[in-house]
C-alpha cells in the first residue's frame, strides 16, 4: 500500500494523545503549527510534506495559512485526498475547489451544537432583557445607570432562520423559556423532528417574528441575506440574535436599524470582517457582544478535536470520512 | 376608606386609579424617614387602613423595622408589599402591630429564573473577560480568555426549592444540566419533579454551580460563608438572584481570589447600591445590578397582584394572599 500521511496545520490542545495515535496508523505525521501563507505554500511546492494523504485544519488554523482555496489547494501535494476540519462553519474552504480535485472535506457538525446554542439563548436573554447597559453601568460603579427595562422571553416569537442542528437545539431551549418557535429552513423539517415548531416562508419569518436568531450556513446566496430590505420587513422592535457567521448581516445596515430602534437590541458572537467590529456596535449600549465564543469551552473544544481525529483516521484506514460536508455527499431521499 | 402609597405605580394606572371608588388614594409628604416618622405622628396620616408598598420606598420611609412599624397610624391593618421578598419588613414586628402583610410571589418566577439562567451561562461559560475585552476594542485580550465549560451534564445545587427554584429547574434542564436541591423541607415528587433532595453539606460537596434561591430571613443570613465555601468543590461556579445577605461577600471575594470559587454571577448585593470592590475589581464575575424583574411585562403584572390584595382589603377586609409567617394569623 501507498504511503499514507497526516499533516496537522495548527495546534491540537485537548487530544494531543489522540492525534499521537494516528502514528500508529498513518505512515507519519507533519506538523505545521506556525509560519505563515507565504511559507506554508513555499514548504508545500518544495514537496516538504510529501505522501501526505491527509490533512487536519480550523478555523483557528485559517489565521496561519489563509483560506483553502485554489492558489493553496494547487499547492498542496498531489497525494493529498482529505482535508478533515476542525469546525462546523468551513466557509473558508472552496469546496467545489476541492470536488474538483477529488479532494473530500469533512468538518465537525453536532458537536458544535449544544455550546452554540447556549451562546445564542445568553444573548438571546441578554437582549430580551436590555441587559448591557446596566451590564455597563455596575462596572462603572453607577449601579443601574440609565436603563430601560427588558422583557420576558414567555410567549414572544422567536423565529430560527436555520433548523439546522444548531437551530434545533436553540428551538429546545427557547421553548423552556415559553417561546413560540417558527423556522425557516431551505427544507421544511420531517413532522416527526418539528417538535411543535411551525414552518413559514422567509417573509413571514421576518414580517411576524418578535425574535430572530440567525443559525444558517454562510455561503455565496447566504451572505447579507439580512439586509435594509429584509430589516424594513421586520416588527418594529424586533430583537436579532447572531451565532453563525457575521456576513450574513449587512453589519452597516444592522447599525442603521439598531440606532432608529426597529432592531430593539441585539446579541452578536459573529461580525462581518472579525477581528474588526462597526463602531457603531462598539459605541451602541442595546447590544450584548461577544468575540466569537461559540465554542469555546474545554468540553466541547476536546469533543470538536476528537471528531476531527475520528475523520482523519477513518480517511487513511477506510477512505471513507464519518462527517463529510453536504455539499459533497448525495442528497438523501426525504422518504 | 384609606389608602396610603409609598412609592410609585408604573404600570398599573388603570387598575390603581379604579380603587378610587372604593377609598381615598393618599401619598405621604415625606422623601425621607425622619420626615415620614414625624408626619405619622402628627396623624395626617390617620385613618388609612391598609399600605401599599415598593420595594424602592424604603428611600422615604427606610426599612419597615419595629420602630417604623410601631409609629404607623393605628388605624393601619394590611400591608401590602410589592415584591416576592420582603425582607425589608419585619413580619414579626406586624405581627405584634395586628398588621398583616401580603406580598407577590409566583408572578416574579420566570422573570427571576432567566436572570439566574443568565449568569448560570455566563459563570460557566467565563463570558466577562470576553465582554470587557471586546468593548475596550481588544477583541479578545491578550492573554486570550479562559475557556468556559459547558452545562450539559453539570450538577446545578438548588438551594431553596420555592416557585423560583422550581422554575429554574425546568430551564436548567433544557441545557441537561442535572438539578439536585436542598430546601427546609423535602419537597412531594410531585413538586420535585425528579430533582434529587440532599443535605445541605451534601449540596455543598457535590455541585458543580450552586444557585441560591432562598428568602433572607435571621436563619438564612450569611448561610453562606467561609465554612460552606471550604466544602464546595474547588472550581465552583456560584449564582446569587435571592439577596445579597443570604451569602458573605467579603468571604466570597476571599474564596473567588483564592481560586477555590471559580466564578460567579450576582444580581443581588449586601448592600445595595454598593458592591464590594473585591467583586468589581475581579474579572470572572458577572454583575447585574439586581434586575430580577426588571421587565415590563412582570412589573406590570407585580403591580396588578399588589393592587388586588389592596382591592381586596376594600372590597372584603382580608388579603388573597399573606406572608408565610402571617399564614397562621
Amino acid at each position: 500500500m501507498s504511503q499514507r500521511a497526516a499533516l496537522l496545520i495548527g495546534a491540537v490542545d485537548h487530544a494531543r494523545k489522540e492525534w499521537q495515535d494516528v502514528g500508529k496508523i498513518a505512515s507519519k505525521l507533519y506538523e505545521y503549527p506556525e509560519g505563515s501563507r507565504e511559507d506554508f505554500l513555499s514548504k508545500c511546492r518544495n514537496g516538504e510534506f510529501k505522501d501526505v494523504y491527509a490533512l487536519y485544519r480550523s478555523n483557528q488554523s485559517n489565521g496561519l495559512t489563509g483560506n483553502f482555496d485554489d492558489e493553496l489547494l494547487q499547492a498542496l501535494p498531489s497525494s493529498l485526498k482529505y482535508i478533515c476540519h476542525n469546525g462546523a462553519g468551513y466557509d473558508n474552504i472552496d469546496v467545489p475547489a476541492c470536488t474538483k480535485r477529488g479532494i473530500l472535506v469533512s468538518s465537525t457538525p453536532i458537536a458544535v451544537n449544544d455550546a452554540t446554542a447556549d451562546v445564542a439563548l445568553f444573548l438571546m436573554l441578554g437582549a430580551l432583557r436590555n441587559i448591557n447597559q446596566s451590564y455597563q453601568a455596575v462596572r462603572q460603579g453607577k449601579w443601574r445607570g440609565n436603563f430601560q427595562l427588558g422583557h420576558d422571553p414567555k410567549n414572544k416569537v422567536l423565529g430560527i432562520l436555520g433548523m439546522g442542528g444548531i437551530g434545533s437545539a436553540v428551538a429546545t431551549r427557547a421553548k423552556a423559556f415559553g417561546m413560540q418557535i417558527q423556522y425557516h429552513n431551505r427544507h421544511q423539517l420531517p413532522a416527526s423532528e418539528e417538535e411543535g415548531a411551525k414552518y413559514v416562508s422567509f417573509e413571514e419569518l421576518l414580517k411576524t417574528s418578535d425574535v430572530l436568531s440567525l443559525n444558517l450556513s454562510l455561503n455565496a446566496s447566504t451572505k447579507h441575506i439580512i439586509s435594509k430590505p429584509q430589516f424594513d420587513l421586520m416588527k418594529d422592535g424586533i430583537i436579532i440574535v447572531n451565532t453563525a457567521r457575521g456576513p450574513l448581516i449587512d453589519e452597516a445596515a444592522l447599525v442603521d436599524a439598531l440606532e432608529s430602534r426597529k432592531v430593539w437590541t441585539a446579541g452578536l458572537d459573529v461580525f462581518e470582517e472579525e477581528p474588526k467590529i462597526h463602531s457603531g456596535l462598539l459605541n451602541n449600549e442595546n447590544v450584548v457582544l461577544l468575540p466569537h465564543v461559540g465554542t469555546a469551552t474545554f468540553e466541547t473544544q476536546r469533543d470538536m478535536e476528537l471528531l476531527v481525529l475520528d475523520n482523519l483516521k477513518s480517511a487513511i484506514q477506510k477512505d471513507k470520512l464519518i462527517t463529510q460536508v453536504p455539499e459533497q455527499k448525495k442528497e438523501r431521499a426525504n422518504i | 376608606m384609606k389608602v396610603l402609597l409609598l412609592g410609585e405605580i408604573e404600570h398599573a394606572h388603570e387598575s390603581w386609579s379604579s380603587l378610587q371608588t372604593l377609598a381615598e388614594l393618599a401619598s405621604p409628604r415625606a422623601r425621607h424617614r425622619a420626615e415620614f416618622v414625624k408626619e405619622c405622628k402628627s396623624g395626617q396620616l390617620d385613618g388609612a387602613l391598609v399600605i401599599y408598598r415598593t420595594f424602592d420606598s424604603v428611600d422615604i420611609t427606610g426599612r419597615f423595622d419595629e420602630e417604623l412599624v410601631n409609629v404607623l397610624p393605628e388605624s393601619i391593618k394590611f400591608v401590602c408589599h410589592n415584591g416576592a421578598g420582603y425582607d425589608q419588613i419585619d413580619v414579626h414586628a406586624c405581627t405584634r402591630r395586628g398588621i398583616k402583610v401580603s406580598n407577590t410571589p409566583h408572578a416574579v418566577n420566570n422573570s427571576t429564573a432567566d436572570v439566574n439562567m443568565f449568569l448560570i451561562l455566563g459563570a460557566l461559560r467565563r463570558f466577562n473577560p470576553s465582554i470587557s475585552a471586546l468593548r475596550q476594542g481588544n477583541w479578545r485580550g491578550h492573554p486570550p480568555p479562559p475557556l468556559g465549560h459547558d452545562p450539559e451534564g453539570k450538577v446545578l445545587g438548588i438551594l431553596g426549592m420555592g416557585g423560583i427554584g422550581r422554575n429554574l429547574k425546568k430551564k436548567a434542564e433544557a441545557f441537561s444540566m442535572k438539578i439536585i436541591y436542598h430546601n427546609r423541607k423535602k419537597l412531594s415528587s410531585e413538586l420535585a419533579a425528579g430533582a434529587e433532595y440532599v443535605s445541605f453539606d451534601e449540596l455543598l460537596a457535590t455541585s458543580d454551580v450552586i444557585s441560591l434561591n432562598l428568602p433572607l430571613n435571621n436563619d438564612t443570613r450569611h448561610k453562606i460563608s467561609t465554612r460552606e465555601f471550604e466544602k464546595m468543590k474547588k472550581g465552583v461556579v456560584i449564582v446569587n438572584t435571592a439577596r445579597g445577605a443570604v451569602m458573605d461577600e467579603s468571604a466570597l471575594v476571599k474564596a473567588l481570589d483564592s481560586g477555590h470559587v471559580a466564578s460567579v454571577g450576582l444580581d443581588v448585593y449586601e448592600n445595595e447600591p454598593q458592591i464590594d470592590p473585591g467583586l468589581l475589581a475581579n474579572p470572572h464575575v458577572l454583575l447585574v445590578p439586581h434586575m430580577g424583574t426588571y421587565t415590563v411585562e412582570t412589573q406590570a403584572a407585580m403591580e396588578e397582584m399588589s393592587i388586588s390584595n389592596v382591592r381586596c382589603v376594600l372590597e372584603r377586609g382580608h388579603l388573597r394572599n399573606v406572608v408565610p409567617e402571617h399564614c397562621e394569623l
